[in-house]
């Protein structure tokens, strides 16, 4: 873990933020510190309030929640790489390196009969495969997928749109406690955060960043999952859309997108992911 | 083993290919003011024949991210934007190379040389020398190691000849240099005469990304017109001329293209 001083920096960075995240991940990064960009920011007067938020850090790990930052090497690598990414996430339970195999399972609040079994299948398949299941904790496609990963005693993240101590919607903060039991919440947000009207599009950027790639299993075209498709796009990452699916004209568009995929089963999806993650030899 | 399409593929969603035009730099295709020829490149000398850039890459944008972390991490991760990274040259050198070779005059290349790293970084240990080195079909066969860095310190993003050593014998040759960024084009430019110098005949270049700054001038309204799916089958040598590529819309063209062999 970094030395707190650098941590510290990087909370005090991100709450008196003069500059975009995505900005001040990208200057941390270069520089391999956070101290050294507060410094250049605010020069002598950088060290005030690094021991409130020393000591913020420090109450956050005595109430069971760790912060991970792009300075960390535990920082989750398949998130690292894409450009949006978080300088910081908070964690409730933990996350493993293996949790980087990992696809995000995503859907309509307003799930069909035939979307939530599809949600179960495909998560049930996942697991049994050694994945890990991500989704966003909302009703519908995003519970069943969680809900039915810990019944096959499989990994799952859900990743929130609020703070790691709320929950939203609250029908699933039970849920939510078992989930942190016995995988991860994981949030981008100050703990106490509430929902806000751009906090769960950013959540999407997120999951789509943890995730080497995401699967949307039902969803109209005002659906968040939609979202999260064209924001797995902009990161390189493929995006997965069951046949059925392509009822919808707006999945019929996006199929045609390069990085889509129609698949007709989930045997399909993992193996396009292990063959686009297994690096070094290339075949024309 | 993923193929170069299939690993490719998915760039296409944030790779923009590089226009040639009125309001476009003649040498590196950043966007000016109206000036044939940008800032920089109008203030650094001149040894490049050609440069052909694959994509815009803004700055946050995901081929910006990319390019700085292939080199950052070690690991799964920087083992798998290296495979990626290899896959966009082999794909566009496959398609392109010649378009390039044209527009510099020759009807192939003898060599292809990658820019050594900055300072405290052993060549032979850059991503980037393996990926041309080992990974990339259409490379890995001309490879070789013809530029060394200098001792001597030079002024970082400043044309510096003495930047570079020649370490390879190439009078007379076709040499394709190959670098990950272009940012004022001061690492190329000086490759590039230090190979003159050494009497390359020919020097040509490609860059996966022409670094640009969303904010600067109305690079954000002329990005904004570029933002179509990359084509793969088009380079900047040989997209069909039009009056106003960078697309700004009601002002003038009558537009050569310097290189339209």
């Amino acid at each position: 873990m970094t030395p707190t001083l650098e941590r510290a920096a990087l909370v005090t960075l991100l709450k008196t933020a003069t500059r975009p995240w995505q900005i001040l991940a990208d200057a941390i990064e270069a520089r391999a510190s956070a101290l050294a960009v507060l410094e250049e920011e605010r020069g002598l007067l950088a060290h005030d309030g690094l021991d409130d938020a020393a000591a913020a850090i420090a109450a956050w790990q005595r109430s069971g929640i760790t912060l991970l930052t792009v300075l960390d090497p535990e920082y989750p690598e398949n998130l690292r790489t894409v450009h949006d990414r978080p300088p910081l996430i908070f964690i409730a339970g933990s996350l493993r390196p293996t949790d980087a195999r990992s696809v995000a399972v995503v859907g309509t609040r307003a799930a069909s009969p035939e979307g939530l079994a599809r949600a179960r299948r495909l998560t049930e398949h996942l697991v049994g495969n050694g994945f890990t299941v991500i989704s966003g904790l909302a009703a519908g496609i995003d519970t069943q997928a969680h809900t039915t990963a810990l019944r096959c005693g499989g990994r799952t993240a859900a990743v929130l749109g609020t703070g790691v101590r709320r929950s939203y919607p609250r029908e699933n903060a039970n849920l939510q406690r078992r989930i942190a039991r016995d995988g991860a919440v994981v949030s981008q947000f100050w703990p106490d955060s509430p929902p806000t009207a751009t906090s769960f599009v950013r959540r999407n950027a997120t999951m789509s960043g943890l995730a080497t790639g995401t699967v949307v299993v039902e969803a109209s075209h005002t659906s968040g999952a939609r979202a999260q498709a064209r924001l797995a796009l902009q990161h390189g990452r493929p995006v997965f859309l069951p046949g059925s699916l392509l009822e919808q004209p707006w999945a019929r568009e996006f199929a045609d997108r390069p990085g889509a995929h129609v698949v007709r089963a989930p045997e399909e999806i993992i193996a396009t992911i292990e063959r686009l993650n297994s690096p070094g030899a290339l075949v024309p | 083993m993923p193929t170069v399409a299939e690993l490719t593929e998915p760039y296409g969603n944030f790779m923009l290919g590089p226009v040639r035009g009125p309001r476009v730099c003649d040498v590196c295709m950043t966007f000016t003011d109206g000036y044939p020829r940008c800032y920089a490149c109008a203030r650094t000398p001149r040894a490049l024949d050609a440069l052909a850039p694959i994509s815009y890459s803004v700055a946050t944008g995901q081929l910006h991210h990319v390019l700085a972390a292939y080199k950052r991490r070690n690991g799964r991760v920087g083992r798998l934007l290296s495979t990626q990274l290899a896959a966009v040259l082999w794909r566009f050198l496959s398609g392109h190379e010649a378009c390039l070779a044209r527009a510099a005059g020759v009807a192939s290349f003898d060599f292809v040389a990658t820019v050594p790293s900055g300072a405290g970084e052993r060549d032979e240990r850059h991503p980037l020398h393996r990926i041309v080195s080992e990974m990339v079909a259409p490379t890995r066969d001309r490879h070789r190691r013809l530029l060394d860095r200098s001792a001597i310190p030079v002024a970082p993003h400043e044309f510096d000849r003495r930047r570079y050593n020649v370490t390879g014998h190439v009078p007379g040759a076709a040499v394709l240099v190959i670098d990950d960024t272009w940012t004022t084009g001061s690492n190329v430019q000086s490759a590039a005469t230090v190979l003159k110098e050494a009497g390359a005949q020919t020097v040509a270049a490609v860059v996966i990304g022409r670094h640009l700054n969303r904010e600067w001038g109305r690079n954000e309204q002329r990005l904004r017109a570029l933002d179509r799916p990359f084509d793969w089958t088009r380079c900047a040598y040989c997209a069909p001329a039009s009056g106003d590529p960078a697309g700004l819309p009601g002002e003038d063209a009558g537009y050569e293209p310097p290189c339209s062999s």
